[in-house]
């Protein structure tokens, strides 16, 4: 029970027709992983535009870097999603950094992001099971591990800004945070 | 070897997964992972390999579907070669022809190429798409949206508009490369060139700061002469 196997299986082949080049796997990965990929970089960045552009981003690697994607290194879901939330911290960072300081970044950061943007219609009936045992999953978790998720994944802190931010020291913030993943690994049966 | 630095190592291995760590810190993670005990490091590679997976799952609370355009906007450009150098004739470059130099995609040059070279090997498009240093930018432009993917390190870039509604009759799109003397002509398109999905390429992006895009009157003018629509910075 780790996430929707025939998904996963889909998606490991898909991306080896999309190593030799086939533009048609690649529109059919692209279709069975937007809402994942562009809802996890939203969730990060907060900012449509800038969300779309990262995505963007995100399937360009994917079309130039899928031949080095190996399957016995985990799945191709993480091996995307990796990837996609790497480039959203790192653009998260830069804006925050100011270096390419644009207002609507500000004007757009003001509310709190919410996973209720979805669209329904475009989730399965396994996704929706998905969704609810990931939450039920969270819920699981104590608050204070849940805000080391929030702050270390969605906001893209690193571990050490996140112990100023709270004011706790290094060591009781590591090991939070890999309690928090130990617990939700756990609840979600990953192997 | 020295027990509390790999046990400090593989209590790095969950925030590293997650990017939870500075570039300098990811840097120095990893060379301590490529010269630690074979042991130690196929146990941070497991953590890692597990965070990994585990937020794959957790992402399904996060899914959102993105804007329809975007579809169009991510595939137009690995399309294969063909329609891409098909569609590229559309903006219309000989009446600038000295304003163009900043843009040397020029529809003659262009031809030439064609008749005297076997298919390229990799094309502009496919140069830029592979730049370690590609960036992409997009903003809207006539009820559509204009997308450059440009490469610093290729001097060059893809350009993919989508959706966008034709010009009035009389008037065309003019697209401009700004640089430190402002703008030049990049080309134009009046409404018959306009179709739903239009793919250009860009070589020598040179001093340019931005891309933007007006609309002129007749064919073209050499300075824009009305607002710009849309500007896609090049930074």
């Amino acid at each position: 029970m780790s996430g929707p196997p025939r998904l996963s299986d889909d998606l490991d082949a898909l991306l080896g027709r999309v190593a030799r080049g086939d533009s048609a796997a690649f529109a059919t990965l692209y279709d069975l992983t937007k809402t994942r990929v562009y809802g996890l970089v939203m969730r990060v960045l907060r900012d449509p535009g800038y969300s779309e552009e990262t995505t963007q981003e995100v399937y360009l690697e994917v079309w130039r870097t899928a031949s080095g994607y190996d399957s016995a290194k985990g799945s191709a879901l993480a091996w995307l999603l990796t990837m996609a939330h790497r480039r959203a911290v790192d653009r998260v960072r830069a804006e925050q950094a100011g270096s390419r300081r644009e207002s609507r970044y500000g004007a757009a950061t003001a509310g709190p992001a919410t996973a209720s943007a979805h669209d329904p219609v475009a989730d399965s009936a396994i996704a929706g099971d998905e969704r609810r045992r990931v939450t039920e999953c969270l819920d699981a978790l104590t608050e204070a591990q849940r805000q080391c998720i929030e702050l270390a994944y969605y906001q893209g802190l690193t571990y050490s800004e996140v112990s100023q931010r709270l004011a706790a020291n290094l060591s009781t913030i590591k090991s939070r945070i890999r309690d928090a993943l130990r617990g939700l690994r756990n609840c979600l049966d990953v192997p | 070897m020295s027990e509390p630095t790999d046990f400090e190592l593989l209590e790095l291995a969950t925030p590293y997964a997650m990017h939870a760590v500075s570039d300098a810190e990811r840097a120095e993670i990893d060379r301590r992972v490529a010269a630690a005990p074979s042991p130690v490091a196929a146990a941070f590679n497991d953590e890692v390999r597990a965070v990994r997976e585990t937020m794959a799952i957790v992402s399904a609370a996060t899914a959102a579907e993105p804007s329809a355009q975007l579809r169009g906007a991510i595939l137009a450009p690995i399309e294969p070669v063909e329609p891409i150098a098909i569609r590229q004739m559309s903006w219309r470059r000989a009446v600038f022809a000295s304003a163009a130099a900043a843009v040397v995609v020029g529809a003659a040059a262009f031809g030439v190429g064609v008749l005297m070279r076997p298919p390229a090997k990799s094309t502009v498009a496919e140069q830029v798409l592979a730049a370690p240093d590609v960036r992409t930018v997009s903003r809207p432009l006539a009820n559509g949206t204009a997308t450059v993917m440009f490469s610093r390190d290729r001097n060059a870039g893809v350009l993919v508009m989508s959706n966008l509604s034709p010009p009035s009759p009389g008037t065309v799109y003019q697209m401009w490369m700004i640089g430190a003397n402002g703008p030049t002509s990049a080309g134009t398109m009046n409404a018959a060139a306009v179709t739903p999905s239009m793919t250009e390429t860009l070589t020598n992006l040179g001093a340019s700061t931005a891309l933007a895009f007006t609309v002129e009157p007749g064919t073209g003018s050499p300075q824009p002469t009305t607002p710009i629509l849309a500007e896609l910075p090049l930074s």
